[in-house]
C-alpha cells in the first residue's frame, strides 16, 4: 500500500506541476495576455486585475511562481474567476457535489447491472441471450455518449414530458421537506444518469462477461464441478468472484471514463457539475477555472484509483499488500 | 491391509467418448470395456492422447452431453443416464476426483482449507465444528499441516497440492477414488512420497482406486491390475506383476522398453512412428503401422479385447509372438580319424527370440555359442532338434519354402575379411542374395543395394561401390557385411560376435547401428558375444552358455544384477561392469 | 456475429472514405454558402432541410465526413506511431529506459483525459492541426503500453535470440523479425485509436472546442443543440439525427474492424487489465 500512497503522491505532483507549466510554456502566452492591453484577453476590471496578477506572480522568477502556486493550492486558493470574479474554489464546491452525485451513483449502478448481466450472460455463453447482450453492449460502447444523451431528452423530456428539460433542479424552489428536495433533484437525476448508465454499462459488462468465459473454462472450475457443488455456487462463488478481480482492476480507468462521460452529459441536459463549469469556463475563456476544475478532477480520479487498487488488493490474494 | 473383494464397483462397457471438431470427430475413447472391484487399485495407463483423462472425466460425467456414450454402471445405477442433479449428488461424495495438474485445480482466491470444507458441507450435514474437525483430520492424513489449511494455492508446493487435492478428494470418504496423473510432473522424492501416501491411503480405507497414470513405476507400486489404452481403445488388461514381467501385447511391452528406470541398464528404446491422430486413427488394429509383427488382417479388422488366463489382449495373433523357437538342438563334431575323441560343441541348448526382441548369447571361447548360431542359421547341420521359425518347423520345409524361411534369418559373422569376397566389388557383395534369390530385376536390385548401403550410413557413389575389401576399414566392412544382410529384409539377425575385432570407438558406432536397424525394421536379433559388458547396453534378454549348455536366460537386468547360476556370476565378476561404473 | 464484422466495419469505411474523397461532387451544394432560408423543412432541393443560417444540411453532413476521417487517420497514425516507438524501445531494451519510460507513461496514463484536453485546447486555441495533435498527445500513453508489452513478450522468443546469436544487428532484428510480428497488433490499435479519435474529434466540437470553421459533425449537433426551437416539431429529426447516426455508424464500423482483427491476431485473449 505505501508504494500506492507514493504513486499517488508523485501523480498529484506531476498534475500540480502539469497544471503550472502548460500555461507559461504553450505558444500564445495567454497568461501574459491577459494582463496585455493590446490583446482580446485583457482584463479591464482593475481589482479583477490585480487578484489574478497577485495569483499568477508572473513578474515573479520562475521558481518561486512554482514554490508559491504550490502552497497556495495546498490552502485551497485555486485562483479567481475572470468571468463570474469570484474565487475558484467557491465554484467548485458548488458544482461538485452534483458531480459526484451523478458520477458516484452511475458507477455503482452501471457496476451492478454490467456485473449482473455480464455473469449471466458469460454462464450462458453462446446462447441467444449472451450474442444479444454483446451486441447491445458493442453499440452502447460506440455510441457518442452526447448522441445517446440528446435522444433520450428528446424523447423522453420533450417529446413525452415525462421529465424535465435541464438543470438540476427546479430553478428558484423552495422545498418543504428534505424529501420533497430529493424527489425534485431525483427527477432531474434521472435521465443525466440514465444516459452515463447506458455509457458505462457496455464496458463493465463486456470485461465480466469475456472474463467469466475465461474462467469457466479454467481447471478449476472443471474441479469444483467434479467436487459436486451446486450450480449457485459454482457461479457465484468461484467463477463470479474469480471474474470481478480484472473488473476491480479496471475500476479506476473507469473513473476516467465516467468523469469524460459526465462532462458531455452535464453539458447536454445542462447539469450543474464540474462539466458543465469547466464548458462554460472554455467559451469564456477563464483559465482559472479551467485549471482549478482540472486539479480537482485529477484529484477525484486519482483519488478513485487508489480506492479501486486497495479494493483488488483485498479481493485477489495473489496480489500483495504491502 | 484391504484386500479385493469380488464385488464389482464399477463396470464400463464400451465407453465412447467422440468429440466433434469444426473438420472432423475426434474418438477419443472408442468403446472401451473394464470393472473395477471393490477395494482393487485399477491402473490405466497410456500415453498422451491415448485417451486417459477422458475416461477419468466420462466416468464423472464431465464431458457435454451427447458427447458419451456405453453404459457405466456404479453399483445399481446406470451413470449415463443420469441427470445433472443427480450426477452432482455423487460427485464428489461417491465419486471422486483428484485431477491432473494441481498448478491450476484449485481456486486461487479461497484457502484451502476452506475448498476442503465447501465439499463436506455441500454433501454432508455437519455442524461446522465437525466440519473443522474432519479437515483437521484429513490434512493430518495426507500429511498437511494447520499452515497449509489457512494458506491460499498459490503458497504452496506442488507436492503439498497433491496432497490437499488428495484430501480433498477423500473428505466425504468416496467408494471410488480416481486420481488422475498424481506422480506427473512433481519432482523424486515428492513423487516418492505421494505414492507412500496413496499406498497407506489404500490400506485404510476400503475404496476403490483407479490410477491414471504414465508413470509406470507409480502404477508397479501401486495397482493390482492394469489396463493399457492405445489409442482410444483397449489392448491389454492384466495384474500388474504379469504385465509388467511379461507384457504379451507389442505395445505394452515397446511401451515397458521405452520407460528409463533404475533396474534397467539398457540404453532406452523407442517405438517406431508416431502416435496416431484422434482424429483421424488407422484402420483396423490401431497399432499396427508401428507393430513390428503385423499381418494382414491387423490392417482391416480391429482385434477384439480376449481373455487367455487372465490376460487380456486385442491382438489377431494372441500377442506378442515368437520369432524364433530353437529345441534341444545337438552337434557333435568328430576329429578326423576313427578313434579320434568327439567334441560335443552343442548339447541340448534351447533358446528363444520374441518378435522385436535383441537377445545376447554370452559364453566364454569353446561354450558353444557360435556353433549353435551357425546351426540356427543352417551353415551346420544339427544332429538333433527343431528349429521353428515364426511358428513354422523348419525341418519339414524344402526347396522353395527353405528357401524362402532361409531368406527370413540372415547372419553377420565375427571376421569380415572372411565372410566378404576380395575379388568382388563392394556393389556385387551386397547385391549377392539377391541375385542368387533371382529376386527383382536387375535395376531393383541395384536399388535394394543402395538403400541398403544407406541404411547403414555408407555411401551409395558409384565410385565406393566399385571398391573392394581391402580398400575399406574393418568398421566399414561389417557395415557393408549388415547391409548384404538387410538386402533380403529378414526378421531375424544373428551376428557372431560382430565387434570383436574392431576398434574401440568402432565397436561403439556398429552396435548402436545394429540396434538403430534392429528397431527401426523390427527385427529380432540373436547378438552373440563373450563381451558382458557391451551387451548390456542393448539386450532385452541375456541367455548364458556354458559347455554347450544353456546354464541361465532371463531378462538382461535380472541376470546382471541378481544372476542365479554360479557360472554367470563368476562371468559377472569377471566382466569390467564394475570398474566401468566409476567413469560412467 | 463471425468474421462478418470486419467485412461489415471495412465495407462501411470505405464508403464513409468514398463520400469523403468525392464530397465536391456528392454534394448538391456547398457546405458553407447560404442556399436557401432559415430552418427549411427537408424538400426536393434540400433532402435534408437547411440549418439556422440557411446551408444544406446534407451538404454538411458529406463534407463532414472529410473532417471526421481526416481526423481519424492522421489522430490514429500520430498515436500509434509514438505509441510504437517510445513502447516498442522500452519493450526491446529493457532496463532503466524501459523502467524510466514506462512509469512515465503510467503518471500519464492515470490524468484525466478530458479536462487534461479541454486545458490544452483552451491554451492552444482552436484549429484542426491543433486538435489532431492533442488526441495523439492524450492517446499515445495507452498504445505505448500495449506495444511495449508485445515487443518485450518478443524479445524472448527463440528466433529473436537466435538472431541475435548469429549477430544480426539491433536493426536487422527490429526490421526483420520485431516489426513484422508487430503488424497484426499495429494494425488493431489503428484502428481502434481512429475510432476513439473520431469520438474525441466530435466530443471536442460539441463541446466548442476545435475548430469552429471546420463543419464536423460534432459542430453540426452543437449548433442544432443551441438552437431554441429545436425540439418543436420534427426540426431534430433531420438536424440533429443525420450527423449523431453518422458518427455512431463509422465509430461502430472501426470497432468492428477492431474485434476482426483481434479475433485474428490473438485467438487465445486475455481480457484482464
Amino acid at each position: 500500500m505505501r508504494t500506492r500512497a507514493i504513486a499517488f503522491a508523485l501523480t498529484l505532483w506531476a498534475v500540480l506541476t502539469l497544471n503550472f507549466f502548460l500555461p507559461r510554456l504553450l505558444p500564445g502566452d495567454p497568461l501574459n495576455a491577459l494582463f496585455d492591453r493590446d490583446t482580446a484577453s485583457y482584463v479591464a476590471d482593475d481589482a479583477l486585475r490585480a487578484r489574478l496578477a497577485a495569483y499568477y506572480g508572473l513578474d515573479r522568477p520562475l521558481g518561486a511562481q512554482y514554490v508559491e502556486y504550490l502552497l497556495e493550492t495546498a490552502r485551497g486558493n485555486l485562483g479567481w474567476s475572470i468571468w463570474l470574479n469570484r474565487p475558484v474554489s467557491q465554484l467548485i464546491l458548488e458544482h461538485l457535489p452534483w458531480t459526484l452525485l451523478l458520477t458516484l451513483s452511475a458507477l455503482a449502478l452501471a457496476s451492478l447491472i454490467g456485473i449482473g448481466l455480464g455473469a449471466e450472460a458469460g454462464w450462458r455463453r453462446g446462447t441467444r441471450l449472451d450474442r444479444v447482450l454483446v451486441t447491445l453492449s458493442i453499440i452502447a460502447t460506440n455510441a457518442p455518449v452526447y448522441v445517446v444523451g440528446m435522444m433520450l431528452l428528446i424523447l423522453f423530456a420533450a417529446r413525452l414530458d415525462w421529465f424535465p428539460l435541464a438543470g438540476g433542479r427546479t430553478p428558484f424552489a423552495r422545498y418543504d421537506s428534505p424529501l420533497a428536495a430529493a424527489q425534485d433533484i431525483g427527477w432531474h437525476w434521472i435521465l443525466p444518469a440514465t444516459t452515463l448508465i447506458l455509457h458505462l454499462v457496455g464496458a463493465k459488462f463486456l470485461i465480466v462477461r469475456n472474463t467469466m468465459v475465461s474462467v469457466l473454462g479454467e481447471d478449476f472450475m472443471l474441479m469444483a464441478r467434479a467436487k459436486g457443488l451446486r450450480e449457485i455456487r459454482l457461479k457465484r462463488a468461484h467463477a463470479l468472484r474469480n471474474a470481478l478481480l480484472p473488473f476491480v482492476a479496471q475500476l479506476g480507468a473507469q473513473m476516467g471514463m465516467a468523469i469524460t462521460g459526465t462532462i458531455f452529459i452535464e453539458t447536454t441536459f445542462d447539469y450543474p457539475g464540474m462539466g458543465r463549469l469547466i464548458f462554460d469556463a472554455v467559451a469564456a475563456r477563464d483559465y482559472p477555472v479551467i485549471q482549478g476544475v482540472f486539479v480537482v478532477v485529477a484529484l477525484v480520479v486519482l483519488t478513485a484509483n487508489l480506492v479501486a487498487d486497495w479494493i483488488n488488493a483485498r479481493l485477489d490474494p495473489r496480489v500483495e499488500v504491502k | 491391509m484391504a484386500t479385493p473383494s469380488d464385488t464389482t464397483r464399477l463396470s464400463v462397457r464400451d465407453l465412447r467418448v467422440h468429440f466433434p471438431t469444426a473438420s472432423s470427430i475426434v474418438r477419443a475413447v472408442d468403446g472401451i470395456s473394464f470393472e473395477v472391484r471393490a477395494g482393487e487399485t485399477f491402473a490405466i495407463v497410456g500415453e498422451t492422447g491415448s485417451g486417459k483423462t477422458t475416461t477419468a472425466r466420462a466416468i464423472l460425467g464431465l464431458h457435454p452431453r451427447g458427447t458419451v456414450q456405453g453404459s457405466i454402471r456404479f453399483g445399481d445405477r446406470e451413470l449415463t443416464e443420469l441427470s445433472e442433479d443427480e450426477w452432482r449428488a455423487l460427485r464428489g461424495r461417491h465419486l471422486a476426483l483428484a485431477a491432473q495438474g494441481v498448478g491450476t485445480a484449485f481456486d486461487p482466491v479461497y484457502r484451502i482449507g476452506e475448498q476442503i470444507a465447501e465439499l463436506l458441507r455441500e454433501h454432508l450435514s455437519l455442524t461446522s465444528a465437525e466440519i473443522r474437525a474432519r479437515v483437521q483430520a484429513l490434512a493430518q492424513q495426507v500429511g498437511l499441516e494447520a499452515r497449509h489449511l489457512v494458506a491460499y494455492p498459490h503458497q504452496l508446493s506442488g507436492g503439498e497440492k497433491q496432497r490437499a487435492m488428495l484430501a480433498m478428494a477423500l473428505a466425504c470418504d468416496p467408494d471410488v477414488l480416481i486420481v488422475d496423473e498424481p506422480t506427473s510432473g512433481q519432482d523424486v522424492c515428492a513423487r516418492a512420497e505421494i505414492v507412500a501416501l496413496l499406498r497407506q491411503l489404500r490400506a485404510e480405507r476400503g475404496m476403490s482406486l483407479i490410477l491414471i497414470s504414465h508413470d509406470l513405476a507409480a502404477v508397479a507400486q501401486l495397482a493390482d491390475r492394469v489396463a493399457v489404452l492405445y489409442a482410444g481403445k483397449l489392448i491389454e488388461v492384466g495384474e500388474t506383476r504379469a504385465i509388467l514381467e511379461s507384457p504379451r501385447h507389442p505395445y505394452t511391452w515397446g511401451l515397458l522398453n521405452a520407460y528409463p528406470n533404475m533396474t534397467t541398464t539398457r540404453d532406452l528404446r523407442g517405438i517406431r512412428g508416431e502416435l496416431p491422430d484422434p482424429a483421424h486413427p488407422p484402420s483396423g488394429c490401431r497399432f499396427h503401422p508401428r507393430c513390428t509383427q503385423v499381418v494382414e488382417q491387423c490392417r482391416l479388422v480391429e482385434p477384439p479385447l480376449v481373455e487367455t488366463n487372465g490376460r487380456w489382449i486385442a491382438c489377431h495373433l494372441g500377442g506378442l509372438q515368437t520369432l524364433l523357437r530353437a529345441r534341444d538342438l545337438r552337434k557333435t563334431f568328430s576329429l578326423n580319424g576313427a578313434d579320434a575323441p568327439t567334441i560335443e560343441a552343442v548339447r541340448g541348448a534351447s533358446i528363444e527370440v520374441y518378435e522385436g526382441e535383441v537377445v545376447a548369447l554370452i559364453g566364454e571361447t569353446g561354450s558353444g555359442k557360435s556353433t549353435l548360431a551357425r546351426l540356427i542359421v543352417g551353415l551346420e547341420q544339427r544332429d538333433d532338434g527343431r528349429i521353428e521359425l515364426e511358428g513354422e518347423e523348419m525341418t519339414t520345409l524344402r526347396g522353395e519354402a527353405l528357401a524362402r524361411a532361409r531368406r527370413r534369418i540372415q547372419y553377420i559373422a565375427q571376421d569380415p575379411f572372411e565372410s566378404l569376397s576380395p575379388r568382388l566389388t563392394i556393389a556385387e557383395i551386397v547385391r549377392e542374395p539377391l541375385d542368387i534369390q533371382h529376386i527383382g530385376t536387375p535395376g531393383e536390385r541395384d536399388a535394394r543395394v543402395r538403400d541398403a548401403l544407406a541404411a547403414v550410413s555408407l555411401p551409395t557413389t558409384p565410385e565406393f561401390l566399385s571398391r573392394h575389401i581391402h580398400e575399406l576399414s574393418g568398421g566399414q566392412l561389417q557395415r557393408v557385411a549388415i547391409a548384404r544382410a538387410l538386402v533380403l529384409d529378414p526378421k531375424l539377425l544373428i551376428a557372431d560376435e560382430p565387434v570383436s575385432m574392431l576398434d574401440a570407438s568402432e565397436q561403439a558406432k556398429l552396435i548402436n547401428l545394429l540396434k538403430e536397424i534392429q528397431t527401426m525394421r523390427g527385427m529380432g536379433l540373436l547378438l552373440i558375444s563373450h563381451d558382458l559388458a557391451l551387451v548390456r547396453k542393448v539386450a532385452d534378454r541375456i541367455v548364458v552358455m556354458r559347455r554347450g549348455e544353456i546354464v541361465e536366460e532371463g531378462p538382461a537386468s535380472r541376470v546382471i544384477t541378481t544372476p542365479r547360476d554360479e557360472y554367470t556370476r563368476a562371468l559377472v565378476r569377471a566382466a569390467p561392469v564394475f570398474t566401468a561404473e566409476i567413469g560412467d | 456475429m463471425r468474421a462478418n464484422e470486419t467485412l461489415f466495419g471495412g465495407i462501411v469505411v470505405a464508403l464513409f472514405v468514398f463520400i469523403a474523397l468525392f464530397a465536391p461532387l456528392l454534394a448538391p451544394y456547398d457546405p458553407h454558402a447560404l442556399v436557401g432560408k432559415p430552418v427549411e423543412s427537408p424538400s426536393a432541393a434540400h433532402p435534408l432541410g437547411t440549418n439556422d443560417l440557411g446551408q444544406d444540411i446534407l451538404s454538411e453532413l458529406i463534407f463532414g465526413a472529410r473532417i471526421s476521417l481526416i481526423v481519424a487517420l492522421t489522430a490514429s497514425a500520430l498515436t500509434v506511431a509514438l505509441g510504437l516507438l517510445i513502447g516498442g524501445i522500452a519493450g526491446y531494451a529493457g532496463g532503466w529506459v524501459d523502467v524510466a519510460w514506462m512509469r512515465s507513461v503510467d503518471v500519464l496514463l492515470t490524468l484525466p483525459r478530458l479536462p487534461l484536453l479541454i486545458l490544452l485546447a483552451a491554451l492552444l486555441g482552436a484549429g484542426l492541426p491543433q486538435t489532431i495533435a492533442i488526441i495523439a498527445l492524450l492517446f499515445w500513453p495507452h498504445t505505448a503500453r500495449v506495444m511495449r508489452a508485445q515487443t518485450q513478450s518478443l524479445r524472448q522468443r527463440g528466433y529473436v535470440r537466435m538472431a541475435q546469436q548469429f549477430g544480426g544487428s539491433t536493426a536487422y532484428v527490429l526490421t526483420r523479425h520485431i516489426v513484422p510480428a508487430l503488424a497484426p497488433l499495429i494494425a488493431f490499435e489503428w484502428v481502434m485509436a481512429a475510432s476513439r479519435a473520431v469520438a474525441l474529434e466530435a466530443g471536442l466540437a460539441f463541446l466548442g472546442i476545435g475548430d469552429a470553421t471546420a463543419k464536423s459533425w460534432g459542430l453540426m449537433m452543437r449548433f442544432a443543440l443551441n438552437f431554441k426551437g429545436l425540439l418543436l416539431g420534427d426540426r431534430w429529426l433531420w438536424w440533429l439525427m443525420p450527423p449523431a447516426l453518422a458518427l455512431t455508424l463509422l465509430m461502430l464500423a472501426l470497432t468492428f474492424i477492431g474485434i476482426g482483427l483481434e479475433k485474428r491476431w490473438q485467438p487465445r485473449l486475455t481480457r484482464h487489465a
